[in-house]
């Protein structure tokens, strides 16, 4: 499989580029490929690259003390998962997802570092299929950024819109957390 | 003792949650099953073999036919040579002891299996009486069971009971499990109101002497179901998801004059109605303080428990002479008008202050505005979180609460407030107690 401008396109927070800039973006990302369950970010690690799905299923997870039968355990709580649809995993999940599937012709995941230099990756990513991603390091975005100043604004747009969703939902979280904290001190 | 009445409670109420599981378990099955009912003429006769095999009286009766043919059939070729030629040889003449048509022969066989052997007929031949012999034994294991499986269709319609209620008369009605002296009082009390009420009582008193007790209260519509209220079925059975208010009082039904109420009933009672639904408002009233937070954990609405008031009745024949005097008044004087009583407040005097109120009802209506019953609105996390946030977190907050043991909501409840402060505003959640 050889990468396009309109395999970036896919992307959403490409998908307002021009097609010069995309075929740019395609010629600096060398296409990969790995089985299932494998590891491509862990929680906590910082990570000046981001990953972009062309073709599998991937779950995310964050490390989260839950009580179960067993006392007090650290376990990798997933929290969503991702598919691509065009074209979709090429065989099923090697496990069956307990949590909601977002699906989209192809993603990107780590996209805040391409704003921050070794931003912290704040979940486990492990791919559920076989998976066929491209890795689009901090330095070569940062030179496209320079040959071409104005997707700087765009790019950086999608970005931000992200997460100022991110956070109006962690507040709305947090909101739910005291009150349920308040809830169970009071029975 | 005190442990081990704990102890035992627990072992109860482990039995009931396991039972319910159990149950719950089965009703899934269930579904699963009728689901697969596969359709076709093959498959048919399977599920037509399939009922008899489970049903225990058609396939013992169809068992005895079988034999009752069998042995028509094999006497009547042992005993070949005592048949006439003709049947008609006989008529008009005495009638044979012996086996002379197939008639007389299945005739022989349904008088024998049925044990009642007139003895008009009998096999004549050696051959035919060992015969007979070995289907009078056979047939004897088989009638048995056939009495048996009658008797269990009986009993198992007995236990279903032959009750059905009205539906639609059965609404917002007042359940009252358990029997004791105190019933009585109770319902004349409530008769007195002047409210068409229904009233469905579940103990295992007798039918008769219920009726006795119950018959003078016309106000009172009494439904009484023989049975132990503790038993789901039973509680399904008198509509309890419908009912206003379900009270459990101590049972002495079935007991001698001397032996106490077993309060382990009221709890497990109590657990089997919140199991049904948690929304049904349960008021129990228990002897014995140690049983109050086990029904608090079964969350029962209002505890109902009248050797606490003791110390303070006591008390205040010291204190303040005159204070238990005027209980006395107020509890046993009380009658149809006189007394306490819990009134809607009139839409206009909504919003003004206590003050108001109190002049209101004084000048009014001439009587004592002593406080209010608020209904405090229950409160259910689940229904404050909504679809805010992410759902992963909505998710773990509600599974983790409930692993806790702690239930995701607070049941809505009454809770008093006596003469507050003159500037306090009454809002439409309350309503006046008041002192005629």
């Amino acid at each position: 499989m050889k990468l396009s401008k309109n395999d970036i396109k896919k992307i959403n927070i490409f998908n307002s580029l021009s097609d010069n800039i995309c075929e740019e973006i395609s010629n600096k990302i060398k296409l990969k490929e790995c089985k299932p369950n494998n590891k491509l970010f862990s929680e906590g690690e910082t990570g000046s690259s981001m990953i972009l799905v062309f073709q599998g299923q991937i779950e995310i997870s964050k490390n989260m003390a839950v009580k179960s039968s067993d006392g007090f355990l650290v376990t990798q709580k997933p929290i969503i998962r991702f598919e691509t649809t065009d074209p979709p995993p090429d065989s099923d999940p090697i496990t069956e997802s307990t949590v909601k599937i977002s699906k989209n012709s192809a993603f990107g995941i780590g996209e805040f570092s391409l704003v921050l230099d070794n931003a912290i990756r704040t979940a486990n990513v492990y791919s559920t299929t076989n998976l066929v991603y491209g890795i689009l390091k901090l330095s070569d975005f940062t030179d496209i950024v320079k040959k071409y100043p104005e997707i700087g604004g765009k790019i950086y747009f999608e970005v931000a819109k992200s997460a100022v969703q991110n956070l109006a939902i962690a507040t709305q979280d947090i909101s739910n957390l005291t009150q349920a904290f308040f809830y169970v001190l009071n029975r | 003792m005190k442990d081990i009445n704990i102890k035992k409670i627990n072992d109860f109420i482990d039995r009931q949650v396991m039972l319910s599981n159990e149950l719950k378990l089965k009703n899934s099955y269930n579904t699963f099953n009728d689901d697969q009912v596969p359709k076709s003429k093959n498959n048919i006769l399977k599920i037509f073999l399939n009922k008899i095999e489970s049903n225990d009286l058609i396939k013992y009766a169809i068992l005895s036919f079988i034999m009752l043919l069998f042995s028509t059939i094999l006497l009547s070729i042992v005993e070949w040579n005592t048949f006439s030629s003709s049947a008609s040889d006989h008529l008009g003449k005495d009638k044979p002891t012996y086996f002379d048509t197939f008639f007389n022969t299945f005739w022989w066989s349904v008088v024998t299996f049925t044990t009642v052997g007139y003895g008009d007929v009998s096999p004549v031949t050696h051959i035919g009486k060992i015969i007979s012999i070995i289907i009078m034994l056979l047939n004897f294991g088989i009638v048995t069971m056939l009495g048996g499986a009658v008797a269990s269709v009986l009993v198992t319609e007995k236990l279903k009971g032959d009750f059905v209620l009205d539906k639609n008369k059965f609404k917002n009605h007042i359940i009252i499990a358990g029997w004791n002296k105190y019933i009585e009082p109770m319902l004349k009390i409530i008769n007195n109101h002047n409210h068409l009420t229904n009233i469905i009582l579940i103990n295992e008193e007798k039918n008769d002497l219920v009726e006795q007790s119950t018959l003078l209260f016309k106000n009172l519509d009494i439904i009484h179901l023989k049975a132990n209220p503790s038993n789901d079925t039973i509680l399904n059975k008198s509509n309890i998801k419908n009912c206003s208010v379900f009270m459990i009082i101590p049972d002495t039904s079935g007991l001698l004059p001397n032996q106490k109420a077993d309060e382990n009933k009221t709890v497990l009672t109590a657990l089997t109605a919140k199991s049904i639904s948690e929304e049904i408002r349960v008021i129990a009233h228990i002897l014995n303080q140690d049983y109050e937070s086990h029904l608090q954990r079964a969350n029962v609405n209002e505890i109902v428990h009248i050797d606490s008031h003791i110390p303070h009745f006591l008390a205040k024949h010291i204190t303040d002479p005159g204070a238990p005097q005027l209980y006395n008044e107020l509890l046993h004087k009380e009658n149809g008008k006189n007394g306490i009583h819990v009134i809607e407040i009139p839409e206009e005097l909504i919003e003004l202050t206590h003050e108001q109120i109190t002049a209101y009802f004084k000048l009014k209506q001439n009587c004592i505005l002593l406080g209010y019953a608020i209904n405090k609105a229950g409160f259910s996390i689940v229904d404050q979180m909504g679809d805010s946030g992410s759902e992963i977190i909505r998710k773990m907050i509600t599974e983790q609460i409930d692993n806790a043991g702690i239930k995701l909501s607070i049941d809505e409840n009454i809770v008093v407030k006596i003469n507050p402060e003159n500037t306090y505003r009454v809002n439409n959640k309350h309503k006046a107690i008041i002192l005629r």
